[in-house]
């Protein structure tokens, strides 16, 4: 980016950022000027603090990527059974579909929270228990946006790419799958959402690791300045996700840029993704979830470490 | 030809309600033959014997008024904020949007659970916080929909109705809010689903009534029965409110025409 271009995009930069920098200061200065109990509500530079002395300290790092894990790989699942059921339900057999839907509405409306015991019983008490959660929740919106992107294929281009004698594998990679995939990302959008916002609540009531269990280890010992700083990564995790979700469904459907909720302008360059830029995401997901895996072992064993500090023992016990 | 359409509206039903039927019987079958075990899974009958108590002794009722009154309050203030805001930020004051859009788009991305402890702290642990969680995730779905549906409202209708002397009144009622109708209807509906999903969680973490506790309560106590009772009343409210938005929206949403899908 040259110098021109940095000049340009400042006064946009600072336009968008300027309400929210004004509520960070806002948040500052009422804990410094005391307008607001400190007790109860840290300033920003307090919860800041918060964060660098978890980091060091108490395992930040850790929790973090085994909150991050945890979406992703039930997120993965959710896809890897999702797409493929709505392919068969959608398009090889709609009647079926029909008469399943109401069924699987009804499951969809199933709150995982609910029914936890039933995983328990499938997958043991462990990780995978609390990763087919997250997969039940970001499921079902993977399925219906799927379902609902393969039924609007348009069926001209279907029957055109049978005319040219293309079989039925041949079709699916090169025409359904393309046209459904914008609906199947929503889904996945949503389905991201949903199991992100229910992961901190179950990491919140039963879980000895995770950015959830800090809030609710910090709450219990009334480590407020902690309670803040792990919401701040929340926070930031959250945002994280799904800007990295918009840059691929910006990347890959680069003739249906993504939109800003509110203003309606177009978000992302609506640029295709490089050769390069792809490869080099795939190997920075796939050293994530590696690094994500041996911290979800790593959690494990500290509990089991009688030299572990205190603090990250007490509360899971 | 009334029996006529009273048999295709009950082959319809047949159809469509089937899967569920059938769920519900292999479901009962399996529980009879022992091949689930009784300690994790409840049947049908004791989950519809354990309804029944509950609706006798009075507890689902009580339970259910509290849950139901704390998705509905936060609901309604959220779509009492939402909805003149979305209005204003999707095309009424063009720099309200500028410097208000970025940060409210923003705090959209922002996890409710995130935010439970500072509520708490805010708010107490009354139900005032319960609602305050509800109204934060029921604001953003109304207001970005709200936005989106004054910013597709077609230009020409407006210049049109400007054109004939109309004033910015009379332009909202018959202009703005018609053409928004059906995009503030979806969002109305999402919302509302989403504020009852994640009312069960809100009720699990801090409370002392409602369903979400009603069925933490079940699971802390291993009353597998009563936590099979609790999921089947909130799927039953949750078809139940997606039924009542789709009904309000089919009644005031006349013009729009049926999707094709």
């Amino acid at each position: 980016m040259t110098g021109k271009a940095i000049a340009r995009d400042l006064p946009e930069a600072l336009r968008k950022y300027a309400l929210l920098i004004a509520l960070l200061a806002l948040w500052e200065v009422s804990g410094r000027l005391g307008w607001a109990d400190r007790q109860f509500l840290p300033s920003f530079t307090d919860t800041l603090n918060a964060v660098f002395e978890m980091w060091e300290r108490t395992h930040l790092f850790m929790h973090i990527m085994v909150s991050l894990t945890r979406v992703t790989v039930g997120l993965l699942a959710a896809v890897a059974l999702g797409v493929p059921l709505a392919y068969l339900l959608g398009l090889v057999f709609p009647v079926l579909a029909a008469r399943v839907e109401a069924l699987l509405r009804v499951f969809a409306l199933v709150n995982p929270y609910c029914v936890f015991p039933l995983f328990v019983v499938f997958f043991g008490s462990g990780e995978t228990a609390k990763i087919s959660v997250l997969a039940w929740v970001s499921l079902w919106p993977v399925f219906f946006g799927t379902l609902a992107g393969m039924r609007g294929v348009d069926p001209y281009l279907v029957r055109t790419a049978k005319s040219m004698t293309a079989g039925a594998l041949a079709s699916f990679w090169k025409v359904i799958l393309p046209a459904a995939s914008p609906s199947i990302f929503n889904g996945v959008r949503i389905g991201v959402e949903m199991s992100f916002f229910i992961l901190i609540a179950a990491e919140m009531t039963g879980a000895t690791a995770g950015l959830g269990w800090i809030v609710h280890s910090a709450g219990a010992l009334n480590q407020v300045p902690r309670i803040y700083g792990a919401g701040l990564c929340i926070v930031v995790l959250g945002v994280f996700l799904n800007r990295s979700l918009l840059y691929f469904r910006n990347g890959l459907f680069f003739w249906k840029a993504e939109t800003d909720p509110i203003s309606g302008a177009q978000l992302g360059g609506g640029r295709p993704i490089g050769r390069a830029a792809a490869a080099a995401a795939c190997a920075a997901f796939v050293a994530v979830m590696a690094v994500g895996i041996f911290e979800i072992w790593r959690a494990e064993a500290l509990l089991n470490d009688p030299g572990e500090i205190p603090e990250y023992r007490v509360w899971t016990e | 030809m009334t029996l006529d359409r009273t048999r295709d509206a009950l082959t319809q039903l047949f159809y469509r309600g089937g899967s569920i039927v059938l769920f519900v019987l292999l479901w009962q079958l399996a529980c009879s033959a022992g091949l689930a075990p009784e300690t994790f899974v409840a049947s049908p009958v004791v989950i519809v014997e354990t309804l029944w108590s509950y609706i006798l002794d009075g507890s689902l009722y009580r339970h259910s008024v509290v849950s139901l009154s704390r998705a509905f309050y936060g609901f309604i203030l959220a779509v009492a904020v939402a909805v003149p805001l979305g209005f204003m930020l999707g095309g009424w004051f063009k720099s309200f949007e500028r410097i208000m859009g970025p940060l409210l788009t923003f705090l959209g991305q922002f996890n409710p659970f995130a935010l439970f402890s500072v509520f708490l702290l805010l708010f107490g642990i009354g139900e005032v916080s319960k609602v305050a969680m509800i109204f934060w995730v029921a604001i953003w779905p109304v207001l970005f929909n709200a936005a989106l549906g004054v910013r597709t409202v077609d230009p020409l209708h407006v210049k049109l109705a400007r054109s004939m002397g109309m004033g910015r009144i009379r332009l909202l009622w018959k202009i703005v809010i018609p053409s928004s109708a059906s995009f503030l209807f979806s969002g109305l509906r999402l919302a509302a689903a989403t504020a009852f999903f994640m009312l069960i969680p809100a009720e699990m973490m801090g409370a002392s009534r409602g369903l979400g506790w009603l069925i933490i309560n079940a699971q802390v106590n291993y009353q597998i029965p009563k936590l099979y009772t609790g999921t089947l009343v909130i799927v039953v409210f949750g078809l139940l409110i997606d039924l009542l938005f789709k009904l309000l929206e089919k009644k005031v949403v006349v013009w729009k025409e049926a999707k094709v899908l």
